[in-house]
């Protein structure tokens, strides 16, 4: 932890731990390249993080602070023939109109309810007097504690009944809800994780092909997200898109299942009939398929995830690549990270790191050391004035100042219970709302429930994205006065159908999908990696930062599975590099929580000979976190 | 026996002897020269506690120690942690409480603190009184135990330690969460269920 300098040469330098540079520096680490990985930051993953809920309002406080750095002359460090390149210190563009709402109680109304609470099994964590005045403080962002009196005389709930214990979640059937309070929720807040971005895998999408290629898969665990919903007529309905689901589907009349197997199994294969359609919005080619509305409903805004106008080529395209996805890991197309997905970039820089990457967080570039005449980037000077020569620099598109015309808007909502309660309370829900007026934006909703390990037993997090149009608060507020209740929520008759916001916050974030690699006017071997964009999936970062590492190696191997550690290990110097080639081993790895096991078996005596001696192996060696259900 | 497969990570500053430690245990091996921790991030090994055996998987840092930048998702999961320090240096003693919180901060709730004091084969040069460790590992509850990874003192007697404390299983059922990892060719038939 001492303040150790870098070393002063690397191949690859990469200033910020997104998604995208993650990547690259996994890549390049992996096939050799001596990468220095770098964070201003004091937190991994950018704008793709995922944060504790005290981290987040610590992040909250960050975004309103102007970090004012005091120009340098570095021109001491310069060789012949060299200029300087000042890069830009903050990334405040990327976050705006932040705006935090608390609608619970501030505090505890029971101040012994400690003992009673099964979540508070830590002794020594106090909610600290945790200091809402930084919000007060902050004049970009409003907070505002709308609790106090309306939440006392919420009908249906006595606030004053000794208290409960709230562990809806353990006992399914106790019905009694008691409100987290705001103390509670930063109390417990080390047990949320909160991401800046809502994304999902598509089970046959690149990021999980990538994840499985370079065997990074090892480092995370995934959810199925369990069901599709969609918001239509003030109403919340599941959404049948696999066979089980169609044929199940208490919604849907005979007809209309027949009619939509028809569909999903005639669109799999390019028809004359489509053809016919190009050009023309895939809504004029599901009408003229005589399903009827609820059916074109779910085709168009949940399947296909596309817009009314969208041209018909493209909307069967999606329509395929959510079909194909189904049946991979689950019964929907989607996976969710655990612990969120800030964990994706760390699971690369991992990968990086484990290839002898050097990692440093809180420290920066500064300015690039440019040659006159290649027009290359030489070295770099970082935020303690050291020179660190470099053959490729890469960079988070907040360094490099790029125009940011494209904004998202977000919100995040801590909520009591599931827009949709059914059986099981541990469902992780992807939600469509269509727009409410047509031309408006579609809002993608994603609610996850505790077994994430995103937040807390009894809670739900909410995640809400859309294109802007205005401000976050104005874009997402209607949503989320139409399908939450909060202490403003006037309607007092119809509140148990809707599941109330404890807590909540909006922003807009930069959409980073136009940014370009190259260009911005920078050295030739400098490359810009662009914040999270507005999709569903991870497509857009993979594809960049696989089009990075090519510009940097064009003739290396992009990810190529990494050897089992343990193998690396047990055979030796010649062992590691035959291990790679050998794909059988890498299987019986990648395999393991799987059916395998019997390939796993044979190869278990073999490193049991060398390492236990006097124990006895078990020849069962049946993994007890099997993933069969 | 059930077999339980348990994370262990380990923390501590850079050069303490944190993979020499997992070499001993794992391999009964001692490199004078090994470099700082390239590729052997992940290590495993099986032992007997009761009516169990502990896998434990046991995860190094990888060198993101070094400048302080460990990520969290490092003590994901993780049913134990050691936290080494040289007894030789200072120092490294010091920055104990430094990872302590940063464990607290970001390690699971229910996690098994072990405290190893490394290299006292060199007693000689000793700047840690035992003591002193051994009253701070008390006081936040940890284990404490001094290491030797050169000359095999006290490694197994480690997880030996971590093993018992590790609370058993209570309910197998609770703690099959239906997460999972990402597979290359997962089976299409054992998951189609329902």
């Amino acid at each position: 932890m001492a303040a150790e300098d870098l070393p002063s040469e690397f191949d690859v330098v990469i200033l910020g731990t997104g998604l995208a540079e993650s990547v690259v520096a996994a890549a390049c680490s992996r096939v050799g390249q001596r990468v220095l990985h770098l964070d201003r930051r004091s937190y991994y993953a950018a704008n793709w993080a995922s944060f504790t809920f005290n981290g987040l309002l610590t992040w909250i406080q960050e975004q309103n602070e102007s970090q004012t750095e005091e120009v340098r002359d570095w021109s001491s460090l310069l060789e012949e023939g060299e200029e300087l390149l000042h890069l830009s210190d903050t990334d405040s563009a990327s976050i705006t109109n932040l705006q935090v709402f608390c609608y619970t109680n501030e505090e505890d109304e029971e101040e012994e309810a400690e003992s009673a609470d099964p979540l508070n099994t830590t002794e020594e964590e106090k909610p600290e007097e945790f200091s809402h005045d930084v919000f007060i403080r902050s004049d970009f962002q409003t907070v505002t504690f709308l609790n106090q009196s309306q939440a006392a005389q919420t009908p249906g709930e006595e606030p004053e009944a000794a208290r409960p214990h709230p562990s809806a979640a353990q006992s399914q059937s106790e019905p009694t809800r008691k409100k987290l309070s705001y103390a509670q929720l930063v109390k417990e807040g080390r047990r949320f994780n909160i991401d800046l971005v809502s994304k999902l895998l598509f089970s046959r999408g690149s990021l999980v092909d990538l994840l499985i290629k370079s065997n990074v898969s090892r480092y995370a665990e995934f959810k199925n997200v369990t069901r599709i919903l969609t918001y239509r007529h003030g109403n919340m309905e599941q959404v049948p898109c696999s066979r089980a689901d169609v044929f199940a589907s208490r919604q849907l009349l005979v007809v209309e299942k027949r009619k939509l197997m028809r569909f999903l199994n005639s669109c799999m294969e390019e028809t004359e009939e489509q053809q016919a359609y190009n050009g023309r919005p895939y809504l004029d080619f599901l009408r003229d398929q005589q399903l009827g509305d609820n059916l074109q409903h779910f085709l168009l805004h949940s399947i296909a995830m596309v817009t009314e106008d969208t041209p018909t080529e493209e909307g069967l395209a999606s329509t395929r690549h959510f079909l194909r996805c189904l049946g991979r890991y689950g019964n929907t197309p989607f996976l969710f990270p655990v612990y969120g997905l800030g964990e994706i970039p760390q699971c690369f820089c991992r990968m990086c790191a484990v290839f002898g990457g050097t990692y440093c967080l809180r420290h920066s570039v500064h300015c690039l050391i440019v040659d006159r005449d290649t027009n290359r980037c030489r070295a770099v000077i970082d935020s303690r004035g050291q020179r660190i020569s470099c053959s490729h620099f890469v960079v988070e598109d907040g360094c490099v100042g790029s125009d940011r015309k494209k904004m998202a808007t977000r919100a995040v909502l801590i909520t009591d219970a599931s827009v949709l309660p059914g059986e099981s309370d541990q469902q992780v829900s992807m939600v469509t709302v269509p727009p409410a007026a047509a031309g408006g934006p579609t809002v993608k909703m994603v609610e996850l429930c505790s077994s994430t390990m995103t937040c807390v037993p009894g809670t739900y997090l909410v995640h809400l994205t859309c294109q802007s149009t205005g401000s976050a608060h104005q874009d997402l507020s209607p949503v989320v006065t139409m399908m939450f209740r909060t202490t403003e929520s006037e309607e007092p008759g119809n509140e148990h159908g809707r599941p109330f916001v404890l807590w909540c916050f909006y922003f807009n974030m930069a959409d980073g999908s136009a940014v370009e690699v190259e260009g911005h006017q920078l050295p030739c071997n400098v490359y810009v990696c662009s914040g999270p964009d507005g999709s569903l999936g991870h497509e857009h970062a993979v594809k960049q930062a696989e089009f990075i590492f090519h510009k940097i190696l064009p003739d290396e191997d992009f990810c190529p599975p990494a050897p089992n550690p343990e193998d690396i290990i047990y055979d030796g110097d010649e062992g590691a590099a035959g291990q790679e080639e050998n794909q059988g081993e890498q299987e019986i790895y990648l395999q393991n929580h799987t059916e395998h096991n019997a390939e796993e078996e044979e190869m278990t005596p073999k490193t049991t000979k060398e390492k236990d001696k006097n124990q006895s192996r078990p020849q069962t060696h049946r993994n007890t976190r099997s993933m069969q259900h | 026996m059930a077999i339980r497969e348990l994370k262990v990570c380990l923390l501590g500053d850079t050069g303490v002897g944190k993979s020499s430690i997992v070499c001993r245990f794992v391999q009964d091996h001692f490199d004078h020269n090994i470099s700082p921790t390239i590729g052997a991030s992940f290590l495993t090994k099986t032992v007997p506690s009761g009516h169990e055996l502990h896998k434990f998987l046991i995860w190094d840092t990888a060198g993101q120690e070094r400048f302080h930048s460990l990520a969290p998702m490092y003590y994901r999961g993780s049913a134990a942690a050691v936290i080494v320090y040289d007894i030789t240096k200072l120092d490294s003693f010091q920055t104990l409480k430094k990872w302590v919180k940063e464990l607290k901060e970001h390690g699971p709730e229910d996690i098994v603190v072990a405290i190893a004091g490394n290299k006292n084969d060199l007693g000689d040069i000793r700047e840690v009184p035992m003591k002193e460790a051994k009253e701070f590992a008390e006081s936040i509850e940890a284990i404490f135990i001094e290491t030797s990874a050169r000359n095999a003192v006290n490694v197994e007697e480690l997880f030996q330690k971590i093993s018992k404390q590790i609370p058993p299983l209570e309910n197998p059922e609770v703690e099959s969460n239906d997460s999972f990892k990402l597979t290359r060719q997962p089976s299409s038939t054992a998951r189609r269920c329902c």
